[in-house]
């Protein structure tokens, strides 16, 4: 590997701040921002693979996994993984950096955002505002205008981390994409602990007119969130073992839903 | 006083952009403290305006969309809030109550849009498989352009032509139906981590899956960084002190050597 694989230019790198903001353009529950992560992506990832179709291919597929982050720090990430396409790295480090950075980074991101400049905007603009002030609404907008081209710093951040860590790396690409997969598989832990719920409301009366809940009783006793876990491995069994479409899946889940809550067991 | 058809257009029309705006988390004009300002302003009274947005922003200030869950909806609460003290001439304060229905009809809706957007996914993965970049890009396109446009329709219909019925279709719309879609959301993740799991699950990684999943079951953490560091030690620990398979082959021939 050369220097000579590098295609993406400044320029690039910038277009792709701003197409990062495709990241929620096709948000649903089952793989979240993955749809517009992969479009904003796209036109650095044609540029790297070029005529190779089967890369460019692979690269896409990889990148429709499920993905949750935040909007104002994803440039960050994305150019990150650009200057590992761009290297040829292996695809296994490029997913498991992928999966073991998107989580923390949106609880950073949501940390910093929507907890801290949120309220702090809401009260000073809000205070404006209740005197008939038209600065509060600009003083707002302004702040998250500021905030939005942020995303340009971050995207050159991520790039120049991602290729001067590179060449220091890149001689034991093997260990690093196992060491990847483990920090990542180890985040798909939580992620799945964290993201999935499921909580039985029938209760049992017992004949001293106590209830008690079977989840609290029964089900928390064994371990709090037995039935998530559950729930991802019946999953993960029909798409791996019995090959069943995710979107059957998906159709199954929600008419499940609705109709376990009509029974008020969900 | 009435809204006019000019005035409702004008509102679905900045509602599109706004909405948009909220889809995409971009330049947070869906924030009430902008909405309601400029409802005041199309609708000629930026003062009450400025005065709602200020009481709305404040009430939906920890309201927030942080960890996937969907509040109700800030867009419609701040053009409601002012449409309805502008129509009816109540105070902001008791008219932030009043557009709370139409407030959770929007949030209703994006939640429905949350779980049948699922289904594109397939398709998605189709065109990543072929290649095809530009029928993915038009894909988030048409996505994004439903929200967009039901943004307007809903925004129209609130503010100009159907209240009352859009009022009444809130109370028949019934509870377990909307607690069944809340439930989906919580459930539907599990689809897309079981594809994860399908890309990257070898039978030797399990353990550190179930390392990462009781972290967060046991411990009260707000966020996924300390686990994310526990996984960086793991993986340092298996780069620094594990040997590859290529490694102990290398090390294989050496001891003949000796």
């Amino acid at each position: 590997m050369t220097v000579s694989n590098k295609v993406l230019t400044k320029k690039d790198i910038s277009a792709m701040a701003y197409r990062s903001v495709f990241l929620q353009a096709s948000f649903n529950y089952e793989r979240m921002q993955a749809g517009g992560w992969t479009v904003a992506m796209l036109p650095a990832l044609e540029k790297i693979y070029k005529d190779d179709k089967e890369g460019l291919a692979a690269a896409m597929t990889d990148n429709m996994q499920f993905i949750n982050t935040h909007p104002t720090l994803v440039p960050f990430l994305m150019t990150l993984l650009l200057s590992l396409e761009e290297s040829g790295s292996d695809r296994t480090l490029i997913k498991g950096i992928k999966v073991g950075l998107f989580g923390p980074l949106a609880g950073i991101g949501d940390a910093i955002f929507w907890f801290t400049v949120l309220p702090i905007m809401a009260g000073i603009s809000s205070s404006f505002a209740l005197e008939g002030n038209v600065l509060g609404p600009i003083i707002f907008f302004a702040v998250y205008v500021g905030i939005f081209f942020m995303r340009f710093p971050l995207a050159r951040a991520g790039y120049e981390l991602g290729t001067t860590a590179l060449d220091s790396l890149r001689e034991s690409s093997k260990k690093l994409s196992r060491a990847a997969t483990i920090l990542g598989t180890t985040v798909i832990g939580a992620l799945a602990a964290a993201y999935v719920h499921i909580t039985l409301l029938p209760t049992i009366e017992l004949n001293d007119g106590i209830t008690i809940s079977i989840q609290e009783a029964f089900i928390d006793k064994i371990f709090p969130n037995l039935l998530p876990l559950a729930y991802v491995f019946t999953m993960f069994y029909f798409i791996r073992v019995r090959k069943v479409s995710p979107t059957i899946l998906i159709l199954v889940t929600i008419v499940l839903t609705i109709v376990l809550s009509f029974l008020g067991i969900l | 006083m009435q809204i006019t058809l000019v005035q409702g257009i004008l509102l679905a029309l900045a509602c599109i952009v706004i909405g948009v705006d909220y889809w995409l988390e971009a330049f947070f004009i869906f924030r009430p403290i902008i909405v309601a300002s400029i409802t005041g302003l199309i609708l000629g009274d930026l003062k009450l305006g400025l005065v709602a947005g200020g009481l709305t922003e404040l009430a939906f200030a920890g309201l927030t969309p942080a960890g996937g869950t969907q509040p109700p909806n800030p867009i419609l609460a701040g053009v409601m809030t002012v449409v309805i003290a502008h129509t009816t001439n109540t105070s902001p304060a008791l008219a932030i109550g009043l557009a709370l229905p139409f407030s959770i009809l929007m949030q209703y809706v994006i939640l429905f849009f949350y779980s049948s957007f699922s289904m594109f996914m397939a398709r998605a993965d189709r065109y990543a498989e072929n290649a095809d970049a530009k029928a993915l890009t038009q894909l988030n396109y048409l996505t994004t352009a439903i929200v967009a446009v039901s943004y307007g329709v809903i925004v129209f219909l609130s503010a100009y032509a159907a209240q009352d019925l859009l009022k009444s279709l809130i109370d028949i719309l019934p509870v377990w139906f909307i607690h069944g879609l809340e439930i989906a959301g919580g459930i539907l993740p599990a689809v897309g981590f079981a594809m994860l799991l399908n890309v990257m699950l070898k039978l030797q990684y399990i353990p550190f899956f179930i390392v990462g999943f009781f972290l967060i079951t046991y411990l009260p953490i707000a966020n996924l960084l300390p686990v994310a560091v526990v996984g960086l030690g793991l993986g340092m620990y298996d780069y620094f002190f594990v040997k590859s398979d290529d490694e102990k082959a290398k090390g294989g021939v050496q001891n003949d050597g000796i």
